[in-house]
């Protein structure tokens, strides 16, 4: 879906991101996680075409991204921003979802259905004033309306900084939905609960380079390499290396419950 | 780093003026571009403007800006030069279009003042700290604080204004509407509708700068708090006489 | 220290009530953490504490907030400045200057703090908050955790007895947002800066704050020490608030019968715990 060659990106003489190459498959779930100044919502952004590369070439569902337009990307793909606020422009939840759906698709009588069948399906009122409503509500509507448009690709930049933790479970419940239903995921963040409870595959990011690109167990147990990135393991993982000896390969509560279990009857 | 307007540190001749003389000066050489009837006296002014702000070590910026000016007043000549009908016909093209000597002469001068007037304004208030700035309003020029205070907020959300700006644009770009477009007024037409979320973030950032202000005790604050002092120096005295001089050269240049 | 009885607040021209009979004490030296699902009221209740509720935001105002013995209805914002100090969310706009050293006096002049103790004040802030290389720089070049510290600096340079914070980390990364609690808790331990702060990381409350408040549509549902409030678990995810992932742990098992002791609410506690269970 998405194909990184040897991409760099700068800007005003800074190098952002430095000869990044990696591959992403069709219905995959990546996180992409490191520091604040790693480059994360630059290498976000070069995914859609938002920015251009400085060299080497990124193509995004077969198309070269510096050869098309950010707008025909986005007829496949949805980008879900940190702060709602910047994409919500309409007066009311039904228009925002039409408008979103009006830059993508043609069809007047496709628009209404699928309208109708997003604030069903995410149980919005299509009346209601997006500024009225709390910002986890607003950061729900938007996406919403991106995933109205039912895109194959979906970007996420930090989608849940600044919710509260039922307003991220939310968000990060449809996410999964669409994916499961076949659309990729590439997520930037820095929670790594949320990685390791849902990203199928994650890649660390440090000082514009990848360090890393694996399946999310074997990153998030890795130390060494997340210390790199200035992060910690999730607690229940970090507390399972701790422990050593048959705890290892406990992720969750459940693993961790089980595992002492196991051991009491291997006293016993 | 740093956009338009921001404040670019240093210690330059000119970062060490007195903010109310870096303002005259500016003032001064807007005022002496719009009197002089001379393109050369304009082009001069331009000159020395780009001086000062090598001198200040912000030339980059100022190449930028003029480069900008220099963009929008080309359009603005373009338009003006065949509006204006007297004159000796230069050169004439079909449909009663044609290119008189006054309309070319006045175009010129109407762009030059423009780019001479505009820079050195951007260009003061990039080397002068907002704080400095909204004291010597209120401790010299007696302007009371909540006007200097607005004043200097208006000019330090610009940056913040105008990165919000991009940051909507980004995000409606990257919903699909077509930013990219070719067509100069369907994207006019399209900016149109991103005034809403922008005036939300507004309102509500300017809500919360009132707030933090209120807590910090701006109610409290009276005319002599200001803990810098600015004296007139020697070198300010000498600026101020440079800029009535270089008004006054405007009003009577020969040429 | 901070005496609130019986508050309730309407917004004006709101539906409900943002705050309900609200009653807390914070006393002097804690560390108070405010956590809560969004729309539970922890910025009206800082509001409430610092007079910009209120002064400044107007509604049906019952009960009482008295800060130093001082009531909030008589005493403006700016009059409670000098002992309570407010760093709000959003630093990015609340920021009035171009270079710290600016910041940091913008209060201080404000509040015609003496020519000659000016200096000292704008040093020992920095000083305090660790920052003292930052005087002279600018503050759009900062990064995020930098210019949060700068935030805090302006505030402790008016040298209040209570400092209250509002999402001081919302948008940090892991690393930054430690060090600012960090920083927290050394004004808090070597200063005597009695610290209430709301914010959603809920890991990062149970290792620096020593007491925490948990709040649900208007109404502090729990409050008391960490670990008494952590006890209580169930509640606090009734109210939309995650426990940390050892807390659920050290839920369960109990649960299943396995383990008896106090609530680890860190790593090292959580391995001891599981070691302790293991004999």
């Amino acid at each position: 879906m998405i194909c990184f060659e040897n991409v760099s990106y700068s800007t005003s003489g800074i190098d952002i991101i430095n000869n990044v190459s990696f591959k992403l498959k069709k219905g995959c779930f990546t996180a992409l996680i490191g520091a604040n100044g790693a480059g994360k919502s630059t290498l976000a952004r070069l995914c859609n075409g938002l920015l251009k590369p400085t060299s080497g070439s990124v193509s995004v569902g077969g198309f070269d991204t510096a050869l098309v337009r950010t707008s025909r990307i986005a007829k496949f793909t949805g980008f879900l921003f940190q702060n709602p606020d910047r994409q919500i422009c309409k007066n009311s939840v039904r228009d925002e979802i039409r408008f979103s759906l009006e830059c993508v698709i043609e069809d007047k009588t496709e628009i209404g259905i699928r309208c109708e069948k997003t604030l069903q399906e995410f149980s919005l009122n299509g009346d209601r004033d997006p500024f009225s409503m709390s910002r986890g509500e607003r950061q729900r509507l938007v996406l919403a309306s991106i995933l109205a448009a039912e895109p194959e690709l979906l970007l996420l930049d930090e989608p849940t900084t600044g919710l509260d933790y039922r307003e991220c479970m939310h968000i990060m419940e449809c996410v999964s939905r669409v994916n499961k239903k076949g659309a990729t995921v590439l997520m930037v963040s820095h929670d790594m609960e949320v990685v390791q409870d849902f990203a199928s595959e994650v890649m660390v990011l440090n000082d514009g380079s990848l360090l890393a690109h694996g399946r999310t167990k074997d990153i998030i147990r890795n130390e060494p390499l997340l210390a790199r990135a200035s992060l910690l393991p999730p607690q229940i993982t970090e507390l399972a290396i701790r422990l050593g000896g048959g705890y290892e390969n406990a992720v969750t509560v459940d693993d961790m419950v089980l595992s002492v279990k196991k051991h009491i009857r291997g006293a016993e | 780093m740093g956009g338009f307007l921001d404040y670019s540190p240093g210690n330059s001749f000119l970062h060490r003026l007195n903010p109310i003389v870096k303002i005259f000066l500016s003032l001064m050489i807007c005022v002496s571009c719009f009197i002089t009837d001379s393109p050369f006296f304009c082009i001069a002014i331009i000159f020395l403007n780009i001086v000062m702000a090598a001198s200040a070590g912000i030339l980059p910026r100022a190449l930028a800006m003029l480069r900008t000016l220099i963009k929008f007043c080309t359009f603005l000549f373009l338009i003006q030069v065949f509006f204006i009908r007297d004159g000796t016909v230069l050169f004439s093209l079909p449909f009663d279009i044609y290119v008189t000597d006054k309309g070319v002469m006045f175009s010129l001068m109407m762009a030059f003042r423009l780019v001479g007037a505009t820079l050195p304004l951007a260009l003061m208030l990039s080397i002068t700290k907002m704080n400095d700035l909204s004291n010597v309003l209120v401790g010299t020029l007696g302007m009371p604080y909540k006007y200097a205070f607005s004043l200097t907020t208006a000019i330090r959300f610009i940056p913040v204004f105008t990165a919000e700006m991009a940051g909507i644009m980004e995000a409606q770009t990257a919903r699909g509407v077509a930013f990219d477009t070719k067509n100069i007024f369907r994207k006019i037409g399209l900016i149109f509708p991103l005034c809403v979320p922008l005036l939300i973030t507004s309102v509500r950032k300017i809500e919360g700068a009132a707030i933090s202000a209120e807590l910090r005790g701006f109610n409290c604050r009276k005319r002599d708090s200001g803990y810098k002092s600015y004296p007139f120096r020697a070198a300010d005295i000498g600026i101020i006489l440079f800029a009535f001089a270089l008004a006054a050269a405007g009003a009577f240049s020969p040429f | 220290m901070i005496r609130i009885s019986g508050l309730s607040f309407k917004y004006e021209g709101g539906r409900d009530d943002a705050l309900k009979n609200i009653d807390m004490t914070v006393c002097k030296g804690d560390f108070l953490g405010v956590i809560g699902s969004s729309g539970a009221g922890k910025t009206t209740l800082l509001h409430a504490i610092n007079g910009i509720i209120p002064h400044h935001f107007h509604g049906d105002y019952y009960g009482s907030v008295k800060v130093n013995g001082l009531d909030t209805v008589d005493n403006k914002p700016e009059d409670l400045a000098g002992r309570v100090g407010s760093v709000r969310q959003d630093f990015e706009s609340q920021m009035v200057s171009s270079v710290v050293e600016d910041e940091i006096l913008f209060g201080l002049e404000n509040f015609s703090v003496p020519r000659n103790t000016i200096e000292k004040r704008l040093t020992d802030a920095l000083e305090k908050t660790g920052i003292k290389n930052l005087r002279e720089r600018n503050i759009a070049t900062l990064s995020g955790g930098q210019k949060q510290k700068v935030a805090i600096s302006a505030i402790i340079a008016l040298m209040p007895d209570i400092l209250i914070l509002d999402e001081p980390t919302g948008e940090l990364d892991p690393q930054s947002s430690r060090q600012i609690f960090q920083l927290l808790r050394e004004l808090n331990e070597n200063h005597g800066i009695t610290i209430v702060v709301v914010e959603q990381k809920i890991m990062l409350l149970c290792e620096f704050a020593r007491k925490l408040a948990v709040m649900n549509c208007g109404r502090v549902i729990l409050q008391g020490r960490v670990s008494d409030v952590l006890k209580k678990s169930r509640d606090m995810e009734r109210a939309g608030v995650n426990c940390p992932r050892v807390v659920t742990l050290a839920d369960r098992l109990r649960d299943e019968g396995l383990y008896d002791g106090a609530i680890p609410v860190n790593i090292p506690e959580a391995e001891k715990m599981v070691r302790s269970i293991m004999g």
